[in-house]
Parts: structure tokens; C-alpha cells; sequence
């Protein structure tokens, strides 16, 4: 296997607090791996970091080989690697089926030039990103709701909308920020297919922050556990469950 | 007679409100598009007419490839404010903008030599000669004139700015359907999620901001035109509110919504002025000017309060979060 994520040695502070503290991990072509720590254990300003959100203090960050981490959010994007947030992002006022076609990579249409001078290649490519949103609708079963404002999505559909729109981006990599929390147990098993499968259909690859250490176990096959912005265990699911010191970390030794 | 029975009066209320719809127009794409609190429009339509003027006045350019050059420049404006500003989060945004636009009224009010000054376009040409520059604007006129057999100086301007108002909301709102509109739009939504999803956020602002620039320095031109004199006081801080309210009156996000708020704007503001029946005719014309204005407040409160979505906006979309 070779490494499709690199993150090596990065650092961020803020206010003189060390988020991240050196933390490196690698995410393997094809794998889904898990970064799993208490609260405050730096994982979410890791993601920021990597996805371009926040700027690492030091490190060095490569996808494929490629340097990504001085680029901002939308080169990361166009790179392959995409992202959800904690709490998903519908572009409420907009339609569901909007807010995955705007996902969609190379669009003439999305360029005042493309709209005034390159007509028939924008409305060409319209085309085939408006089928191609309708099937990712269907694949998370939103397709009924394609022309309603997805403001009116539930809590538990605006995830699927999130995993719907990141796809059409078409990333290699996806970065899950808490994909289940606060989710209903019926969606959180359609998610846990849904990860498992694209895996399976479309080679994609996952780094996935969790809570739910059950969903964890299920679908990873690599977990990394953060303390106090270091990366402190990583292993399979197993070895990670009955290591003391994420026990430790877990339940708190210092009190 | 009173005035309001007189068609040049409402003609000339008929222009305004076209301008003012050009005007408003940038707003629309700034801000009910892209989400840009843009409160120096001003600025940009006072860069419009004043390069215009100066190229024709001084440097005796043609009024055909000035008034082009005028709306680039203010076009250009807007990319300078926005590159070093649109990072910044919307209040602080919109702090630079009102900042933008009184430098230039003050850069104009002071700069005898480049603008005339205080005095205005009069004393471009520099003292003791009265400078113009509409004279080819004005045989443009007459010569659309004869060609719609339309004596009436007025009302040949009442066509051309409404067709050109018309033209340019119809072109923005076909605009605002297309992809790159949607982009726009979901930037006013959350440009965090925006970007993640491989849109270069400040680039699109930057042409939101330059577009809805571009349309008030045409304004600008218009109204150089239809008043043959301008000073740097015609760029009050209060037209760019003026803007806003149109904006609000109309519907924010709804590009035809633009025009119908310029209407109603355009006759409350100059009716009330002249409206000489109780209670109005208890005050003199001069205290009258202001009553207009708390009317038109009123009247935008009371829509905020009744109808926030605008005369024209969409109630569904105002109540999502």
C-alpha cells in the first residue's frame, strides 16, 4: 500500500496554546482510518489544517507527494481532497439539487467568461452535472427533495446533502468531521454503508473523526488517537482498543 | 396647478428612478447575490462620472470611448477596495466601503486641479472658463429625439435610461441564473462551505464587487448627463442608503425586484415633496424635505416588520436557516 495522505510534523498554536503539537499520520490509497481523542485532543484544528481552513504553523502535509499544505481550501478541493464540517453546511436558501451541482469540478458555466463567450460548453457541462447530482441524490436517497430549499432538509438529511455534495467534487480523500454525531441509529447505519461502499464501488479513501467508537471499530481499518495535540497510538482497531494508554487518555489519568 | 398634475415633473421623477435603478442594480449583485455589505456604492458612481467628466472636459475625449473608460474605472475601483478588504468579515467589510467612498468625495472636493473642487464640473477647465462636457450627450439626445419623433427633451431621456435600466436587470438577472451566479449565491450562504467545495471565494467576490462598481459608475455617467453639473456634495454617503433602501423596498436577491423598488422610492421621495395638502401644507417646502424622509422610513420599517422579504422577495427564503 502506498500513502495517499502524509501529515508530518505539524504544529499549530493558538494564542501560544499548542493545538497540534508535531502530529503526523498517514492515510494509506483505499483505506478508511479513524482519528479518535478526548476533547481538546487537536483533531479538528488538524483537519482545518490539512484541508487549508487553518494555516500549520510547521509541518509538512502531501497528497500523492504533492504539497498541499500552503494552498488554500479550494486548490486542496480541486486536488482531491474534500471535506464535511461537524455540523453539515446546507446552503439552506438554495435547492438541494443546487447545492450538489455547485460542487461540480470544471465549469465553464462558473466563469463570467465561460457565461458570455462559451455558451454551448456551459450549458453542455450543466447538463451533465445536473445527472450527475440527480444520481448522487439517489445513492443517498434525497433525490425526492432535489428542487426543494434544502433548508427544509432535517438535521439527518443535511448529512447525506453533505456526503451527496462532497462527491461531486469528486475527491480521492474524504475527510469526515464527526459524521454520526447526533445522528437517528437507522441513519447512522445508512452512513456507515454508505462510507463502506463508496470505499468498495469507487476506490475512495476516508479519514474519519468520531466519537462513536462503535462506528469507529465498524468501519475503520486504521485508527489514529490524538492527546493534547499529539498523535499518541496508531494501529488497527484492535490493537488501539486494548492499549493502555489511550485507556488512559480516555478516562483521564491526570484527573 | 400643482406640480404633481405636470408630465414633466414625473418625467423627471421617471429618470431618477433609473438611475437609481442602475444604481441599485450593483447592490443587487453585491449584496443579494454575493452577500457583500458594500455601503460606499457612491464612491463608485462618483469615480464613473468624474472620469468621465475630466476625459471629455479636459482632455477632450469622445463621450463614446470616455464614458466606457469611466465604467472601467470604477469597475477598477472596486477590484482595489476589495483586494486588500474582502477577507475581512462583513461588518469590518462594510466599515472600509462607507470609508472608500468618503475619501473620494473629499479627494474630489479638494483636488482643485483634477476635479474643479468644490465648485464642481464648472471649474474644470480651470477659472474663467465654463467647462461642459455633454455637449455630444445632449446631440445624442436630440438625434434619438427625431428619430422617435419625441420633442420633449425629457421624456427622449426617460426612454434611453429605462432602456438601458431594462436591459442591464434583465442581463444581470440571466446572469444570476447561470452557474456563476449560483456560486455567488451560495457565497452569501456560507463562503466556509463554498470554498470547501473548490470555489476561490475572493475571486468571485472580487467580480461580484467590480460588476455591481461597473454599474454605479455608469449611473454615475447618466446622472453627469442628465444634470449637465455635478459637485462632490451629489456623493453624499446618504445616495449609497438610498441604494439600500430601494434594495430593501424591492426584495433582496430578486434582480427585478430592483426596478419596482425604484419606482415606488422614486415617486414617494419626490411626491411627498411637494405634497401640499393637510397635513403636509401645516410646514413649509423646506421642512417638507424632511418629512419625506421619516415617510420613507416609516414605510421601510413597516415593511420590515410586515413584509421583510421586500415588495417582491421570496417569504420561504427568509424564514430557512
Amino acid at each position: 500500500m502506498s500513502a495517499l495522505l502524509e501529515v508530518r510534523g505539524v504544529s499549530k498554536a493558538f494564542a501560544g496554546i499548542r493545538a497540534v503539537d508535531d502530529a503526523s499520520l498517514v492515510v494509506e490509497v483505499g483505506s478508511i482510518t479513524a482519528l479518535i481523542g478526548p476533547n481538546g485532543a487537536g483533531k479538528s484544528t488538524l483537519f482545518n489544517c490539512i484541508s487549508g481552513f487553518v494555516r500549520a504553523d510547521a509541518g509538512r502535509i502531501e497528497l500523492s507527494g504533492q504539497r498541499i499544505d500552503r494552498r488554500p481550501p479550494h486548490r486542496i478541493v480541486r486536488a482531491g481532497l474534500g471535506r464535511t464540517f461537524q455540523t453539515a453546511r446546507a446552503l439552506t436558501r438554495m435547492t438541494v439539487l443546487d447545492n450538489v451541482r455547485l460542487a461540480a469540478p470544471a465549469h465553464p458555466g462558473e466563469r463570467l467568461w465561460g457565461v458570455v463567450a462559451r455558451r454551448a460548453a456551459s450549458r453542455r457541462r450543466e447538463l451533465e452535472v445536473t445527472e450527475q447530482a440527480h444520481e448522487l441524490l439517489r445513492l443517498v436517497r434525497l433525490d425526492g427533495h432535489a428542487n426543494a430549499l434544502s433548508g427544509t432538509l432535517s438535521g439527518g438529511q443535511r448529512k447525506l446533502l453533505d456526503l451527496a455534495r462532497i462527491l461531486m467534487a469528486a475527491p480521492r480523500l474524504i475527510l469526515l468531521d464527526e459524521p454520526v454525531a447526533g445522528v437517528a441509529p437507522a441513519l447512522r447505519e445508512e452512513l456507515l454503508a454508505h462510507v463502506l461502499g463508496l470505499r468498495a464501488d469507487r476506490g475512495l479513501s476516508f479519514l474519519i473523526v468520531e466519537h462513536d467508537l462503535g462506528f469507529v471499530m465498524q468501519a475503520s481499518d486504521r485508527v489514529v488517537v490524538m492527546n493534547e495535540g499529539r498523535v499518541l497510538v496508531e494501529g488497527t482497531p484492535d490493537e488501539v482498543r486494548n492499549d493502555e494508554r489511550v485507556i488512559d487518555a480516555y478516562l483521564g489519568t491526570a484527573g | 396647478m400643482s406640480v404633481l398634475t405636470s408630465g414633466e415633473f414625473w418625467a423627471f421623477v421617471g429618470v431618477v428612478a433609473g438611475i437609481y435603478t442602475l444604481f441599485t442594480l450593483g447592490l443587487q449583485v453585491q449584496f443579494g447575490l454575493a452577500g457583500l455589505l458594500n455601503f460606499g456604492q457612491v464612491g463608485f458612481m462618483a469615480i464613473g462620472a468624474y472620469t468621465m467628466a475630466i476625459l471629455v472636459a479636459k482632455e477632450g475625449w469622445s463621450m463614446w470611448v470616455a464614458t466606457p473608460v469611466a465604467i472601467a474605472a470604477a469597475a477598477l475601483a472596486g477590484v482595489l477596495v476589495g483586494l486588500p478588504t474582502l477577507r475581512l468579515r462583513g461588518d469590518y467589510f462594510a466599515i472600509v466601503t462607507i470609508a472608500f467612498s468618503e475619501i473620494v468625495r473629499w479627494v474630489a472636493t479638494n483636488e482643485n486641479g483634477l476635479t474643479g473642487g468644490a465648485q464642481g464640473t464648472i471649474n474644470l477647465a480651470g477659472q474663467g472658463t465654463a467647462a461642459q462636457y455633454n455637449g455630444q450627450w445632449e446631440r445624442f439626445q436630440r438625434w434619438v429625439g427625431a428619430q422617435l419623433h419625441v420633442g420633449d427633451k425629457d421624456v427622449v431621456m426617460l426612454i434611453l435610461v429605462w432602456t438601458a435600466a431594462l436591459l442591464l436587470v434583465w442581463l444581470t438577472a440571466r446572469l444570476a441564473r447561470t452557474p456563476w451566479g449560483r456560486v455567488l449565491r451560495a457565497i452569501r450562504e456560507d463562503e466556509d462551505a463554498t470554498a470547501s467545495l473548490g470555489k476561490h471565494v475572493l475571486a468571485y467576490r472580487l467580480q461580484a464587487l467590480a460588476l455591481g462598481a461597473a454599474l454605479a459608475g455608469l449611473a454615475g455617467c447618466v446622472y453627469a448627463w442628465q444634470f449637465s453639473f455635478f459637485s462632490p456634495d451629489d456623493y453624499q454617503p446618504l445616495i449609497t442608503f438610498f441604494g439600500w433602501m430601494i434594495l430593501i423596498l424591492g426584495g433582496v436577491g430578486r434582480v427585478w425586484a430592483v426596478p419596482v423598488g425604484a419606482l415606488v422610492f422614486g415617486f414617494l421621495f419626490a411626491a411627498t415633496r411637494f405634497f401640499d395638502f393637510a397635513p403636509f401644507s401645516y410646514l413649509d417646502s423646506a421642512d417638507r424635505a424632511y418629512v419625506r424622509l421619516m415617510l420613507i422610513g416609516l414605510v421601510i420599517i413597516l415593511l420590515v416588520v410586515f413584509r421583510p422579504q421586500g415588495l417582491l422577495g421570496r417569504r420561504d427564503e427568509m424564514v430557512l436557516e
